[in-house]
């Protein structure tokens, strides 16, 4: 087969909407000096993929694990200047740091009431089991807007802030009203997604750790078809490489399609504008 | 034409798999791979993983399109005996060394490398199979430093030496030494992250990247995206098979 026939043959019959991107910014091979050249560089290599919406979120450009609020505002600004930038195409969520509660709820406030940005992240400054996380669900509630919890389940051991799987089903229990996104399907693994099986507001996003066969598979057999979302973790990963998760599965059309596009936008708000396929 | 230099067959023990060689080769050849080089997964976990060779050569021999790939263990007192019965293969074009799971440093496997250049033959020496994150937490195995596996193919000028699952950085930080070093080559199939084998394209390390999927570990879509997505049809070709078509003696 040549590489054009090739390229045709992966192409995405559905467009794929992106649940977990990073800014160049933040993560990466390549250095950006503005968000400008930050979003060309995110649209063109998601496009190539057949990537046509993103969910994004800054970590800050120093990516610190236990960032100052300042900096998760500093974040946020970022996100929200690649948003306006090209507003079709990124879906921005607000970066909170569990360690200041009153302070999170406050910019939640500001980027998602205020600026319509369309979930929230929590990455590894507090396990999910913390009550700092509390205020923040409350305001994903009140708001209708998902969040994206990180976790993994790691061999060498997770960072002292760095949820495990059992920990975001603690969460989901805790907020069952929440919609609650837990990254890296891979990371978490097989033990990983029974842990959080039993949780109907629990999502499973497909992104990050390498391609193993069989996963995504296994996650469907045991979540069901609409609990199992697309996402890359770009730019640590390959758009493509993450895509095969679902395009490169024995699942049915109806299953990846979903996968891609339908099961992501039915946790966004109206706002976000994104219809089902 | 589409060559795959890293793929294996077999079972894996801390992750399922469907790894017979017909599924292997079907899941391929799904997206146009037409030569396929085998190792069986199990001889990383064998004390002598000379073991399953034997019946790699077997399942290999029914099907034209598969390339069995021994893996050699330069610390298994028969290694010779391995290597001799290896040559009698016609469809041997390359060795494995698996030195992160015997183990062994790369430099006890001198003698045996310089063997493979009086026999023509190649070696693919494995960086990792698992990431070290996933792992089994009983069955820990550390990753082989590409830049030893560089170290190694300077000690050998005269054996094509291909770097097996390194991942998009540390090719990248090779680059200098894969220039320099004529008979060094480095397979993509652990490279990911945002335009993966497109920088190390911009970089001018075309010619020394091979094809290569971890199939049955990995889904070979992934594995055949990351080279074709990003990149021109002629670089794409030369690393889908050109290059390897190039540098082994088929």
């Amino acid at each position: 087969m040549k590489p054009a026939e090739l390229k045709e043959k992966l192409k995405p019959a559905w467009p794929a909407l992106d649940v977990h991107v990073h800014p160049l910014d933040c993560f990466g091979l390549t250095k950006v000096s503005s968000a400008r050249e930050d979003a060309n560089l995110l649209i063109e290599s998601a496009r190539r993929s057949g990537v046509e919406k993103m969910c994004l979120f800054s970590l800050h450009t120093t990516c610190p694990r236990e960032p100052t609020v300042a900096e998760c505002i500093e974040a946020n600004d970022y996100t929200l200047t690649m948003r306006d930038l090209e507003p079709d195409v990124f879906l921005p969520f607000c970066y909170v740091n569990p360690m200041y509660p009153d302070e999170s709820a406050a910019e939640i406030d500001r980027c998602v009431q205020g600026a319509k940005m369309v979930g929230i992240k929590l990455w590894v400054a507090r396990r999910a089991t913390d009550p700092g996380l509390d205020p923040i669900l409350e305001k994903a509630v009140e708001y209708n807007v998902p969040v994206l919890q990180h976790a993994w389940i790691k061999t060498t051991g997770n960072l002292v802030g760095e949820s495990f799987p059992a920990d975001v089903a603690d969460l989901a229990q805790r907020h069952p009203k929440a919609k609650i996104i837990m990254a890296h399907m891979n990371g978490c693994g097989l033990r990983g997604i029974e842990d959080v099986a039993h949780c109907p507001n629990l999502y499973l996003d497909t992104s990050g750790g390498d391609p193993d066969s069989g996963i995504t598979e296994t996650a469907v057999a045991a979540l069901g078809p609409n609990r199992v979302v697309y996402g890359s973790d770009a730019p640590i990963r390959h758009f493509g490489v993450q895509l095969g998760k679902t395009l490169g599965t024995t699942l049915p059309d109806n299953v990846k399609r979903d996968i891609l596009w339908n099961n992501t936008a039915r946790l966004l708000p109206e706002w976000a504008g994104v219809d089902t396929i | 034409m589409i060559i795959d230099l890293n793929a294996f067959t077999g079972h894996w023990p801390s992750h399922p798999v469907t790894g017979d060689l017909n599924s292997v080769r079907a899941s391929l050849h799904e997206y146009g791979v037409d030569r396929i080089c085998v190792s069986p997964l199990e001889a990383a976990w064998c004390r002598n993983p000379h073991r399953f060779n034997e019946a790699l050569y077997r399942t290999a021999g029914t099907f034209p399109d598969v390339y069995p790939v021994p893996v050699l263990d330069p610390t298994v007192a028969t290694w010779k005996k391995e290597l001799e019965r290896a040559t009698r293969e016609l469809r041997v074009k390359l060795v494995r060394l698996l030195p992160a799971y015997s183990p062994y440093a790369l430099e006890a496997a001198d003698e045996l490398l310089e063997a493979l250049v009086a026999e023509n033959l190649a070696v693919i020496i494995q960086t990792r199979l698992e990431d070290p994150r996933r792992q089994h937490q009983l069955a820990q195995v550390p990753d082989i430093p590409a830049a030893e596996i560089a170290n190694t193919a300077e000690r050998h000028p005269a054996l094509t030496v291909i770097i097996g699952g390194a991942r998009t950085g540390e090719i990248r930080g090779l680059k200098d030494r894969l220039l320099a070093s004529p008979n060094l080559y480095a397979d993509v199939s652990q490279c990911d992250g945002l335009d993966a084998i497109k920088v190390l394209v911009e970089e001018g390390l075309t010619e020394k990247l091979l094809f290569g999927s971890h199939a049955p570990l990995f889904i070979p879509y992934s594995a055949l995206s990351r080279v074709v997505t990003d990149l021109a049809d002629e670089d794409a070709a030369a690393i889908l098979g050109d290059n390897a078509e190039r540098i082994i003696t088929w």
